[in-house]
């Protein structure tokens, strides 16, 4: 009996894999397709995806709100920088690594005050933290560069990549090419652990401690230590997540990480669904590419891009766009399918249970 | 069953998509013919691009690239550079402040990175000249380093531009900010001797050099009265820094202050000093003392730096020049008229325009990146500047030194020009213990092409 369940486990996990790689590998396909700016967007998108898988854990499956995670991002995204500046030979998984341990201890130092609070008081509390970070990488110069950041050597594409590629632009396309696919391929496996998490047995208890504490204190489990460990994996993947932006940007600045950047990463989740894995990849393509959105339905209704209401068009698009979903699709755009699959469901055993009658 | 089917579905879906993707490449290899060719040339053209604030905080730059795209297009009216018309693309990219709004039309998500992509990737630029600010430009050294664009021309007084041997295709264009901290340095202790030095600086490259420049210079600054401000903190519209930072070096009796600051923040100084009734010898960057830019009243006085000629000067030919270059074509300057003043800006942007026309004019009909570079650091270039422009190997960092200059008032109304009242040109070295020398005031001619 253990030793079938035990099975079960592992198969549903080789699944998981299996179609993470499928996904993954879809992905670095569309890259190829992609023109080389695209593909530069679409590394960011990669790597803001680490950091709403996060996110959508702590919220979604927690229940606790933050809007501390553009302050968790660059926690790791300074780690990283820092560590890269003055030791450019490093690995770049040691240095992965380095920024998700980085992004773990700081979601701890958060966590232990946080977890005592609820509802608007832990907002407070992780909107202080990442107001503070800001100020914190510009004042102490010396370590982090003060407003100007800190600048690493871009990432080396292996020669035997540029060979794919041709013509004067060769070598650019191929970079661009690169780094988009390295990004994917480590939002690929953050998502295959976070699919896990989300799955395994403290993602359950995680659950019950949203949905019903005393429930959750009535099966022993420790309230405040799940809780805290909530913070501590969503840290750690903005950690990494904030660290692979750096890394595939070559550069680390304060401007990266304005308060309003935990707003965005909180709107991004909302609108690819909270709670759901494949939401966090909707919520990193809206960011990647919401730009371009921007521009189409500038271009399409007229307005010129340079005015106060062009210059201010994406707001508005996703201010609409966040109202909508919170009224029609509660649980975003991954939830939508969902509800679709659903109705289809319900639809086609009204009509069986229907023809049963006749 | 259903699972399998759809695991089916998914891997023949990624099958396909693998297929046509490296598929899609095979068609760049099979149209390999144009591989020896240099990026953004052609027969008739050459594609150079620039990242620049058009708007937002320090849109007053705008000028600058505005300038030179006045002075490309004029050259291509006349035949262009050795039979190739120069285009000239200039993105915004908001001083690479886009996500704090202040002003920014360019989109929040836009950044110094993001537009520089759009530049190489996708508008295949030979190179970038003139992009501006400190912080925005080290954003993307390393981009341009690996991506094998040449970066001309910064337009910012950091030392990081001249680092032939690590970034052997960037080039920057002023003075550097240690040797305008050291030119001070010279002036203060001549001119206010013993008296307390107070310092705001921008928190970037820009403030850091600045401040180095003193110190080398024999400056002694206490540490209280070395502050700072954060260009992104203009987002709070009160600019709270600064208001801290005057009322600071008030209440230490700070005598003398040294600005380096852009020209927005300069204003913001004065005009926060003129409220506290505060009024010391205000010595401010070359890159924040443009009277227009800063458009204020109290500035009037104040001691600046400047490699370019008074704009003033109607004895220098390239006043005149360059007034009859935006006055025949109005395109970059609609609301410039024959009596509107000409502005540090203008001149800044023109000089660079100009120093890069005459580089592809001397390297020829065939143009590549390493002959371009190559042709930059053994040319005399004949431009705008009041110091001869000469890159080497070892320089890359422009122009090596300018005049001390004060603001007056013109009359009792704005606007206010730079006065000159001597012309002897300083030079020195980063660091300490190159001494400060004088250079002979120059005036290039107009080359005949040119004119």
């Amino acid at each position: 009996m253990n030793f079938l369940k035990s099975l079960r486990v592992q198969e549903t996990t080789r699944a998981r894999l299996l179609s993470v790689s499928v996904l993954t590998i879809v992905a670095l396909a569309i890259s190829f397709l992609l023109p080389p700016v695209a593909d530069s967007q679409m590394a960011g998108g990669a790597a803001i995806t680490i950091v709403i898988l996060g996110l959508s854990w702590l919220i979604g499956w927690s229940g606790q709100i933050s809007l501390g995670n553009s302050g968790f991002m660059a926690v790791g995204a300074y780690a990283a920088g820092i560590w890269a500046h003055h030791h450019a030979t490093t690995p770049l998984i040691f240095t992965f690594l380095l920024a998700t341990v980085a992004g773990a201890l700081s979601g701890l130092i958060i966590a232990i005050p946080s977890t005592r609070l609820r509802g608007p008081y832990l907002a407070g509390m992780t909107l202080a933290f990442s107001a503070a970070i800001t100020p914190l990488a510009q004042n102490f110069t010396s370590v982090t560069g003060g407003e100007g950041g800190l600048f690493l050597n871009s990432l080396s594409t292996p020669s035997w990549f540029v060979h794919f590629f041709s013509g004067p632009n060769a070598t650019i396309d191929a970079n661009a090419q690169w780094t988009a696919d390295l990004a994917v391929l480590v939002a690929g496996i953050s998502f295959f652990l976070m699919a896990n998490l989300f799955h395994s047995r403290t993602g359950r208890a995680m659950r019950l401690v949203r949905d019903n504490d005393v429930a959750a204190e009535l099966v022993g489990i420790n309230l405040g230590r799940t809780r805290t460990l909530a913070f501590v994996v969503a840290a750690s993947f903005a950690g990494l997540g904030g660290a692979l932006y750096t890394v595939i940007n070559a550069t680390v600045t304060p401007q990266t990480f304005p308060l309003t950047l935990s707003i965005t990463l909180l709107t991004l989740m909302v609108l690819g669904g909270i709670g759901t894995l494949s939401g966090a990849v909707i919520g990193g393509i809206i960011y990647a590419f919401s730009a371009n959105l921007v521009d189409h339905i500038n271009a399409l209704t007229g307005v010129n891009p340079t005015s106060n209401l062009g210059a201010n068009m994406q707001g508005i698009i996703f201010g609409a766009l966040l109202i909508l979903t919170m009224i029609f699709a509660p649980r975003g755009i991954a939830g939508m399918g969902a509800a679709v699959q659903r109705l289809r469901k319900t639809r086609r055993s009204a009509l069986a249970s229907s023809s049963a009658v006749d | 069953m259903i699972k399998g089917r759809l695991t089916r579905t998914v891997t023949l879906l990624a099958a396909s998509a693998l297929t046509l993707g490296f598929a899609a490449t095979g068609v760049g290899l099979s149209s390999a013919g144009a591989a020896t060719a240099t990026p953004g040339v052609t027969a008739n053209s050459i594609t150079i691009g620039a990242t620049v604030p058009l708007s937002g905080i320090a849109v007053s730059y705008a000028e600058v690239s505005a300038s030179a795209n006045a002075v490309f297009n004029y050259i291509n009216k006349h035949g262009g550079v050795n039979g190739r018309r120069i285009k000239y693309i200039r993105l915004d990219d908001c001083y690479n402040l886009a996500a704090f709004g202040l002003g920014c039309t360019a989109g929040p998500s836009t950044t110094t990175l993001s537009q520089t992509q759009v530049l190489v990737a996708q508008d295949h630029v030979f190179a970038t000249v003139g992009s501006l600010g400190t912080a925005a430009q080290d954003s993307v050294l390393s981009y341009m380093k690996t991506n094998g664009v040449p970066q001309l021309f910064v337009n910012s007084g950091s030392s990081d531009w001249s680092q032939p041997s690590t970034y052997p295709n960037l080039f920057g264009f002023q003075a550097s900010y240690q040797v305008e901290g050291k030119v001070f340095a010279q002036y203060i202790k001549t001119h206010d001797k013993g008296k307390s030095v107070g310092f705001i600086g921008q928190n970037d490259d820009f403030g850091a050099g600045g401040y180095a420049g003193l110190v080398n210079g024999g400056i002694n600054i206490a540490s209280d009265n070395h502050l700072s401000y954060n260009a992104a903190d203009a987002v709070t519209g009160s600019i709270s820094d600064i208001a801290t930072d005057v009322s600071t070096l008030q209440s230490n009796g700070a005598k003398v202050v040294v600005l380096d600051s852009i020209p927005a923040f300069t204003s913001a100084i004065l005009a926060t000093a003129h409220q506290d009734g505060y009024s010391p010898q205000w010595i401010i960057s070359s890159v924040g003392s443009d009277p227009i830019s800063v458009n204020s009243p109290y500035e009037a006085n104040a001691i600046t730096f400047d490699s370019l000629p008074a704009t003033n000067d109607k004895s220098n030919p390239w006043t005149p020049w360059l007034r009859s270059i935006i006055l025949a074509d109005k395109t970059d300057f609609p609301k410039f008229t024959a009596k509107s003043p000409m502005d540090g800006n203008m001149q800044y942007g023109a000089a660079f325009a100009v120093a890069f026309a005459e580089t592809l004019k001397a390297e020829g009909k065939t143009v590549t990146r390493a002959g371009f570079v190559k042709t930059l650091e053994s040319t005399k270039l004949a431009t705008l500047t009041i110091t001869p422009l000469q890159y080497s190997k070892s320089n890359h960092q422009g122009v090596l030194g300018g005049v001390i200059a004060n603001i007056s008032p013109n009359g009792s109304a704005a606007p206010i020009y730079f006065n000159e009242p001597s012309h002897v040109v300083y030079t020195t070295g980063n660091s300490k213990n190159t001494p400060i020398k004088t250079l002979p005031y120059v005036v290039s001619p107009i080359p005949a092409w040119l004119k």
